[in-house]
């Protein structure tokens, strides 16, 4: 988990009904991305900042903290209440009460909070009657033992408490960045994005009229329009948005060192689906920390154990991606089924994926 | 007529796709059938015209966009649910090209009125369908992919199709051809 310091501004967390509220929060954002560019926004009141690299710039962690404050101060008049922990959940908890985790801190940390920090009174109330007062002795109850009398949100709950995942589903404002583009005039109109260099014909009237048509039919997400962006694999480049949602960027098309070459498969899979590849043994096969494949697969077995023989294979194209944050590692292959079909899988964490198909 | 691109411009009669009529591509699933029916609508997709793509879940935008289609005039309608056939009407209103793969076995009134409606907008129908669940009406014209081989060096290189191409009228003389979809550059070429 990452190291993050989370600003905490009170005052900008309830939204005042001219609008200024928005204003102040971009104004602060501007700023703080200024002393890092990968700083979130979470929701109203609430930003987050990887705090390595910066300290790192800044000479300290205390540099970094004395220039979130002063920025924050310059601008708005108010003071921040900084945290810094490891993941954005801890985060939150540690800005809320100022205090600042040291490094290997953050377990105990979080272990000690009360368990109404979780943010489910239901959850809260029955842990009390059981005994369990603090997000540690939560954790400590064996997940099988959860699953058996919580609901599949509340497991999200204990996976937080135990340190598996890093922050709330209820954290983070969806709707925040685009609002916040909006309130910085970079959201289009619908329209605008259908022109085809600035002109507009009949044609393109009519194309939106049936679009809309659709629309109304099946909901907002039901007509799609597709974009290319920059990136390695086909996935990744891809982009479907609701027809009507604002322009996505430039088409990118200035080359992209370790992209996967043409041809690409015709369907992407939004749901990547899990499969298993198997050498001739019935082993597993596994990509290895040098991007080679431990055995010559000659299976794949689909989810509802229907072996497919494989004929041919290429790769793997390993893609080791922003190592210094997530170290995220993920390896594409190409297989050649006995039927003749081509699917692209790619493995990560020691499990594989159809990612697309070739159709 | 709506212009074809390379090579289906020399295999139809008449190098392109005649308004208002209906054409099927069938294609056992993964064998490229929705490769080829994309493939059909590149180049009037690059001239101007818009297109729409019904039912086919998850388009994958990079192959589509490296076969030659404009995809600022393509409409993806990816998962209609049960009101396909609705959707496609629609649609027909708007684009002149409009390639469907039905959810479901397509019955036979539905695919009436659908090619009635064709007719009557002068738009071009393209229907994907599978072997064991055809179109229920005789069509315009039709793409069957037989055969379907990948070329491979260190990595998936072209793939070569067998298609076999008929229809009504002139088309009824076409034969079968072999094509290379996708190539090394994701496009159509001929074999």
């Amino acid at each position: 988990m990452e190291r993050l310091l989370a600003l905490w501004i009170e005052t900008l967390s309830e939204e005042k009904p001219d609008g200024s509220t928005l204003r102040d929060y971009l104004a602060v954002l501007d700023a703080l991305t200024v002393l890092c560019p990968f700083t979130e926004t979470v929701r109203l009141g609430l930003f987050v900042l990887p705090v390595r690299a910066p300290s790192r710039f800044f000479g300290g962690e205390a540099a970094v903290f004395g220039a979130a404050r002063q920025s924050v101060r310059d601008l708005i008049g108010r003071e921040p209440s900084l945290g810094v922990a490891d993941g954005l959940f801890c985060a939150e908890l540690a800005a809320r009460e100022g205090v600042v985790v040291p490094e290997g801190g953050t377990e105990s940390f979080r272990r000690s909070q009360p368990i109404s920090v979780l943010g489910r009174k239901d959850l809260a109330t029955t842990c009390r009657r059981l005994g369990l007062h603090t997000v540690g002795s939560f954790a400590d109850l064996a997940p099988a033992r959860v699953a058996e009398r919580f609901s599949a949100p509340v497991l999200q709950l204990h996976r937080v408490a135990r340190g598996e995942l890093s922050e709330l589903k209820t954290q983070r404002d969806a709707t925040l960045a685009r609002r916040l583009r909006t309130a910085r005039g970079e959201d289009e109109v619908a329209h605008e994005q259908m022109g085809f260099f600035g002109q507009r014909g009949a044609g393109d009237d009519r194309a939106q009229a049936a679009a809309y048509r659709v629309r109304q039919r099946l909901g907002v997400d039901a007509v799609m329009v597709a974009s290319v962006r920059g990136g390695r694999a086909p996935e990744d480049r891809a982009s479907l948005v609701p027809f009507g949602s604002p322009a996505p960027a430039a088409v990118e098309t200035a080359p992209w060192p370790g992209q996967l070459r043409a041809p690409a498969p015709a369907m992407t899979l939004r749901h990547r689906v899990a499969v298993r590849l198997d050498d001739q043994r019935g082993e597993p096969v596994r990509v290895g920390s040098r991007g080679l494949l431990s055995a010559e697969p000659s299976s794949l077995v689909l989810s509802n154990q229907a072996r497919r023989e494989v004929v041919w294979h290429a790769g793997p194209w390993p893609l080791v991606e922003r190592w210094w944050v997530i170290d995220r590692r993920r390896a594409h292959l190409q297989v050649v089924l006995a039927a003749g079909e081509a699917v692209l899988l790619v493995a990560e964490l020691d499990r594989w994926w159809i990612v697309g198909i070739y159709d | 007529m709506l212009p074809l691109g390379e090579p289906w411009k020399g295999l139809v009669p008449g190098g392109g796709l005649r308004r208002g009529s209906t054409v099927r591509v069938q294609a056992p699933p993964g064998f490229g059938g929705l490769s080829l029916a994309l493939s059909l609508v590149t180049e009037s997709s690059s001239r101007g015209h818009w297109c729409a793509v019904v039912g086919v879940d998850d388009p994958g935008v990079v192959a589509i966009a490296d076969l030659g289609v404009d995809l600022r005039r393509v409409l993806f309608v990816p998962r209609p649910r049960g009101a396909w056939a609705e959707s496609a009407a629609d649609l027909l209103d708007g684009v002149d090209l409009l390639v469907v793969r039905a959810p479901s076995r397509v019955s036979h009134g539905v695919a009436r009125r659908l090619a009635d409606r064709v007719r009557e907008r002068g738009t071009v129908l393209i229907t994907l369908c599978e072997p064991n669940a055809p179109w229920p009406l005789p069509v315009d014209l039709s793409f069957d992919i037989t055969e379907s081989q990948w070329a491979t060096s260190a990595r998936l290189d072209a793939r070569y199709l067998t298609v076999r191409v008929g229809g009504r009228g002139e088309a009824q003389r076409s034969g079968e051809h072999i094509v290379v979809l996708p190539n090394r550059r994701g496009r159509a070429a001929a074999g």
